[in-house]
């Protein structure tokens, strides 16, 4: 090609990008929603079709994912002034906080109380909290419900059906208690079995579990004073904490290479079912799904500690959607979130995503194992709702610290001495 | 045939084969991840994860169907290949200019402007997401492809004029003076003289650029509201769920859109290794 013609094509291309296209005809939507949620753009679009077919009014769901770009594209939007009817708020509660300050996100509480709590009362209990901001709460945002919970997780433990049953153990009856589930785990060693396998170079998910067995040792106000500095690290129930995974380690519960195994890997290798047990969130029904149709699992409980106070694991709303305090269609929104979160829709949502509802009246409509999850809901916690957090520094020092206890380079009670001089450290910057 | 010579032979014969071992091993490595890319897009999601052979026994070419049609590939990937041509186009055509302009004209400035270029090579594009969202709604250039393709220019251009401008710079002068006897005028001289003699370093920058535009995906989404301006890389993400990937749609995605980009290298690669060897000598 001559160079003349290359040249010649490179401008006609050039004028064909620029000019040759126009800029985006405003589609004829009545409610424009963000989302970032792949896995559920299919059931989403389904839906807002159904909708349009019952009321004539168009819903356009957009997917933008991954989620770190959408949450960037949510703030630069924000900025402009360009948010959509109805979109997602991902991050902590105080990243909500900041965006409900700034006048972005409408408040809910009315509508979700009229009619006797008609629309509030569909949803568990521990969704909303998520979204719910208390008077005097430590944000400063004014009371109200300021989202909407499309479905709803928590993180149980689970087990493999079938390993159990090679091993001996009866598959319907999981162990209860911490004392039951190292004896199953001994058992089914013998059987050439092995026993946990979870993520746990996601540190998040060690702290996870150490807070549900804190919670069932030592109860909700003693871990909330711990946060606040009341109570050391080195207390005795503090030290039963770390003393537990010491407990694991030893009796050779744990999968080799755990600390240093992220989620996606230990997914794998349960859904392969080289692990008798795993630790993993709801959303792991879709996974395993996808991984080995075939896998014979069920949920149990993570097996308490203690019979003082309740366990309490780690749960709530999933991911939620908010109205925009600014859009002219924001009547709108509000009806099609209600009409999303319907009996009928959520269960269908559940059925086509494989995710836990978060109406919870449509829990009869979905699969036995989402329906054991779901059993537990009403005994979830989260950090984002609990009265104290602790610090960044501190949560690092102790889930770094059971990690080292696994390895066997640190006993328990060096941990807690370490986590409590950590804590000392950061208390004395306030 | 002496003993020396022998032993010679034979030493030069065993350090042949182990450098061509360790190229072998070399090779294979960087061969590896697109054999199994390739063996995963004929795998079935639950397959990818229980079947460790290359190939599988059962190839399920059906994946590719299902990539192009539910990552709505028809449109992303005609949307790529003119944020391609034109986003590379105009870097050709703007660095190479502007790269002439700082190498061969004087004017008020100059450095100024110059290392004004170089600076914005150390600005990461996340730091000027917010910025550029909030300027392109402003200039109305949001959610549409003139605003994309102008802002991957922009991206391209720093690197792209730092390139040309030091080829540029050790081109001789007498190419020059030869040219305007012969009544060229600047214009001229860049487009007969300068241009045919970069043409390696052009290479180097086609090539570079058209991966960074084909790849891109960040600034799409950020940019545009609308689906159907959305570019190749879009389509792909659609397979990777915040909980679950498709891996065998994923795969089959990916040998898709690596194809033109394979294409560009093999029709590109005498250029590319005379750019990256010709530096010395211009002219």
């Amino acid at each position: 090609m001559s160079k003349a013609r290359l040249f010649s094509l490179l401008i006609v291309s050039l004028i064909m990008g620029v000019i040759g296209c126009t800029r985006a005809p405003k589609a004829k939507t009545d409610v424009v929603i963000w989302h970032w949620m792949t896995d559920r753009k299919k059931a989403f679009n389904e839906l807002a079709k159904k909708y349009e077919d019952q009321t004539g009014l168009r819903v356009e769901f957009k997917l933008f994912a991954p989620s770190d770009i959408y949450s960037q594209k949510v703030r630069a939007a924000t900025q402009a002034g360009t948010l959509p009817d109805i979109f997602g708020i991902l991050g902590e509660k105080r990243d909500f906080a900041i965006f409900i300050k700034a006048g972005h996100v409408l408040n809910l509480k009315a509508a979700m109380r009229a009619k006797d709590s008609q629309w509030k009362n569909k949803f568990f209990s521990k969704a909303l909290i998520v979204n719910e901001f208390k008077r005097g709460n430590e944000f400063d945002v004014p009371s109200g419900i300021y989202g909407v919970p499309i479905d709803v997780s928590n993180i149980q433990m689970l087990y493999n059906k079938d390993l159990f049953k090679k091993a001996g153990l009866d598959p319907e009856k999981p162990p209860q208690t911490f004392e039951e589930f190292l004896a199953a785990a001994a058992k089914l060693k013998t059987a050439g079995i092995q026993g946990l396998v979870s993520g746990w170079a996601e540190v998040w998910m060690i702290d996870c579990l150490a807070s549900n067995f804190a919670f069932n040792i030592m109860g909700e106000k003693k871990v909330m004073n711990t946060f606040r500095g009341e109570v050391p690290y080195t207390d005795p129930d503090w030290i039963r904490v770390f003393s537990l995974f010491k407990e694991m380690a030893d009796n050779g519960v744990l999968a080799g290479g755990i600390i240093s195994m992220n989620n996606k890997d230990a997914e794998q290798n349960f859904a392969n079912q080289r692990y008798a047990f795993t630790f993993n969130g709801s959303w792991c029904v879709n996974v395993y799904q996808g991984m080995n149709p075939n896998l014979n699992y069920g949920v149990m409980f993570v097996p308490r500690v203690s019979e003082r106070h309740p366990m309490l694991i780690w749960g709530g709303a999933g991911s939620s959607f908010m109205v925009n305090a600014n859009s002219e269609n924001k009547d709108k929104a509000v009806a099609f979130l209600k009409w999303l979160t319907d009996t009928e829709q959520q269960a269908y949502l559940a059925q086509a995503t494989n995710n836990l509802p978060a109406n919870k009246l449509s829990v009869a409509n979905i699969s036995p194992i989402l329906s054991q999850f779901a059993e537990s809901m009403e005994n979830t916690t989260h950090p984002n709702i609990w009265s104290a957090h602790e610090k960044s520094p501190v949560v690092e020092a102790y889930t770094v610290g059971i990690q080292q206890i696994i390895l066997g380079t640190r006993t328990p009670e060096q941990v807690a001495r370490e986590v409590q001089e950590v804590k000392i450290r950061e208390m004395a910057k306030d | 045939m002496n003993s020396e010579s022998l032993k010679y032979k034979s030493k030069s014969f065993t350090t042949g084969v182990l450098i061509n071992l360790l190229l072998l091993l070399i090779a294979a490595a960087c061969v590896f991840p697109l054999v199994w890319m390739f063996g995963s897009s004929l795998k079935t999601q639950g397959s990818v994860f229980s079947d460790m052979s290359l190939i599988p026994r059962v190839l399920h070419w059906e994946n590719y169907y299902r990539a192009w049609t539910e990552g709505n590939f028809g449109t992303y990937f005609l949307n790529s290949v003119i944020y391609t041509v034109c986003v590379v186009g105009g870097i050709v055509l703007i660095s190479s200019l502007a790269a002439y302009a700082f190498s061969r004209l004087q004017f008020p400035g100059k450095n100024f402007f110059f290392y004004m270029f170089l600076a914005a090579m150390m600005i990461p594009l996340p730091g000027s997401f917010v910025p550029l969202y909030v300027l392109m709604e402003r200039l109305h250039l949001r959610n549409t492809p003139q605003g994309y393709i102008l802002c991957l220019i922009n991206v391209g251009l720093s690197l792209s004029i730092f390139l040309l401008k030091t080829f540029f710079d050790r081109m001789p002068k007498d190419l020059e003076d030869a040219a305007r006897i012969d009544g060229c005028s600047k214009l001229g001289i860049w487009w007969n003289v300068a241009l045919p003699l970069a043409r390696p370093a052009l290479a180097v920058i086609v090539i570079f650029n058209s991966l960074n535009v084909w790849n891109e995906y960040i600034l799409a989404l950020i940019l545009f509201d609308d689906a159907r301006f959305m570019p190749l890389q879009v389509g792909l993400a659609t397979f990777h769920g915040e909980f679950v990937t498709q891996y065998h749609l994923l795969m089959a995605g990916v040998t898709i859109a690596v194809i033109p980009i394979l294409l560009i290298y093999i029709f590109m690669q005498k250029h590319i290794v005379k750019g990256l060897t010709a530096g010395a000598v211009v002219g």
